[in-house]
């Protein structure tokens, strides 16, 4: 089982200009299939957000059906002359509805399908796809800019054959995979050492351990706050990481795994997990600090530290002086 | 709040800021001493002012200046961003005109900070070449022909954006024409170079915030008001 998490902010000069966000992301599961597509609309192609949330739809929709038969072809080449021909023409489809030009829906394209232990991934422009495999962030697919930064390849571009990548294999011991923008780039792709920053290893074990629609929260709040001050330009990802194990919530887990969880170089006290433990349940519904403090019996200032402690580690949230849990309890 | 954050700025990696090299290619020879000369320093001087002002230009811009005076074309600014080197140089008038020996110097400077940026993995955007004189080039003409060779093969190869500028009456805009085979060179109104440079340092600016597939319009029509097509 894979979980996803995804996220897509507008970018301040497009804030101030008054242009929709341009980037676009979609996940989908179906028929067995799981699939993240990100697409980021050309810069001044007027329609391109449209262009950019069609084509993450239809591809992940694309591979949720084809993808057997897409994985069985021996011919890359053709593979890819299929999906560009597919692509061109959903795109000339909705130009048609939008009464606009081909052009003006350009963007580019990521993405990564998942079935059982293949994958099938593809990348159209820049941006980049990262997998996580032996704890270790790695590169499967890097930016294809031209020579000059604002420059690079489109769904509509005449080269999009020569450029596109498609790579298949297998699972094995994939823990995850990443897609981002050029926006997001800027924080988290260091382009001289082509290396992804570390934070996303810890994104993709948060994901499989914190309720879905906490973690895009969190997700989205961090890019509103710290990525997208970065760059001026839209920014956006999407995560899948393998819930192999399939994570049993917190109170189903061993005090091993607790300790790891909770992150203590050392193992503690059966009385301090138990801390924890209580914490945690006592924060299933808000409350704030001395609420909680009341429930361990711990005073408050005491307590704070172990409070601290969750919210940096970001298994609960606080919000004005209330705090919740977000940990998958059960 | 940031420690409660998921994503931490101590977490960011740190890229540095793709550039956009400037080169002005100035015209210094004696028939610019004077009023020329003067308001050219003030132009040069508040444009340097205004891509200091401007958060994102003041990093991405990188500007070097080549003059041509004297007997021969001399790099008195190599390619730098204005956090580095902040001030405007003092130009003087005197000499000849080797426009054909300053636009290769030039040519050259970009080419070599341009290698520099792939070396050292920095994105940049195209180049601006800005060239501006009052008269017509009395250099090697062979050099001359060379130069505009090779700025109408880079410009067409989509590798350089071009600004010819003609100043005053006796400018030979024909001489300029050939350097630039997409847009017709400007000249300038009177000595109204505080226009032209505030309008450059404007364009520099949209140009260093454009993302992949944001054609910068330049503002070809916002200068008329300053220069004659």
């Amino acid at each position: 089982m894979w979980k996803m998490v995804q996220c897509a902010v507008q970018g301040r000069s497009h804030i101030k200009t008054d242009i929709p966000c341009q980037d676009k992301t979609y996940t989908l599961v179906k028929n067995g299939v799981n699939v993240i597509a990100l697409a980021d609309g050309a810069g001044s192609a007027k329609f391109s957000h449209y262009g950019a949330e069609r084509i993450t739809r239809f591809i992940c929709d694309d591979f949720s059906e084809n993808f057997d038969s897409y994985f069985a072809a021996e011919d890359g080449a053709s593979v890819k002359k299929e999906l560009v021909s597919k692509i061109v023409a959903e795109l000339d489809d909705l130009s048609k509805e939008l009464n606009c030009s081909l052009k003006e829906l350009a963007s580019t394209l990521l993405f990564v399908a998942v079935k059982e232990n293949q994958f099938i991934l593809s990348h159209i422009g820049d941006g980049v796809i990262g997998y996580l495999k032996d704890n270790d962030l790695k590169i499967a697919s890097q930016p294809e800019n031209g020579e000059f930064t604002n420059t690079t390849v489109f769904t509509t571009s005449k080269d999009v054959l020569a450029t596109m990548k498609l790579i298949k294999g297998n699972i094995g011991d994939i823990q995850g995979f990443v897609l981002m923008s050029d926006g997001t780039e800027v924080s988290l792709y260091n382009k001289r050492e082509k290396k992804l920053a570390d934070v996303l290893k810890k994104i993709m074990s948060l994901c499989l351990v914190i309720l879905p629609q906490k973690m895009e929260e969190q997700l989205l709040s961090s890019f509103e706050s710290v990525i997208k001050q970065a760059t001026t330009d839209d920014c956006s990802i999407v995560l899948m990481a393998n819930d192999k194990d399939s994570f049993p919530g917190y109170k189903n887990l061993s005090n091993v795994e607790k300790n790891k969880l909770l992150d203590f170089r050392v193992f503690v006290s059966k009385k301090c997990l138990r801390r924890y433990d209580e914490i945690l349940k006592g924060l299933e519904c808000e409350r704030t600090l001395k609420d909680i403090s009341r429930i361990i019996h711990l005073k408050p200032r005491f307590t704070k530290k172990h409070l601290d402690k969750l919210l940096q580690l970001n298994l609960i949230e606080k919000k004005g002086t209330r705090y919740h849990t977000i940990i998958i309890m059960n | 709040m940031d420690n409660n954050l998921l994503v931490r700025l101590e977490d960011l990696v740190n890229n540095p800021t793709a550039r956009v090299p400037v080169c002005l290619c100035l015209d210094t020879s004696g028939s610019m001493d004077g009023q020329p000369i003067n308001e050219l320093n003030e132009g040069v001087r508040l444009f340097y002012e205004a891509i200091k002002e401007d958060e994102t230009a003041l990093y991405s811009a990188e500007i070097s200046i080549v003059i041509f005076g004297g007997n021969n074309a001399e790099c008195i600014a190599d390619f730098a961003s204005l956090e580095l080197q902040p001030n405007a140089p003092k130009l003087s008038a005197g000499g000849m005109t080797p426009m054909g020996e300053a636009v290769n110097m030039a040519l050259d400077l970009i080419e070599r900070r341009k290698d520099e940026y792939k070396d050292r993995g920095v994105d940049y955007y195209q180049p601006w070449l800005v060239l501006m004189t009052d008269g017509e080039p009395n250099g090697d003409k062979s050099e001359l022909s060379r130069a505009i060779n090779r700025t109408v093969e880079t410009v067409n190869q989509k590798k350089l954006t071009v600004f010819p500028i003609g100043i005053g009456a006796y400018a030979d805009m024909n001489v300029l024409g050939q350097f630039s085979p997409k847009r017709p060179p400007l000249k300038l109104q009177g000595l109204k170079f505080r226009e032209f440079f505030a309008w450059l340092s404007k364009s520099v600016s949209k140009t260093s915030q454009s993302t992949p597939g944001e054609s910068v319009k330049l503002d070809v029509e916002g200068i008329k008001g300053w220069g004659e097509l």
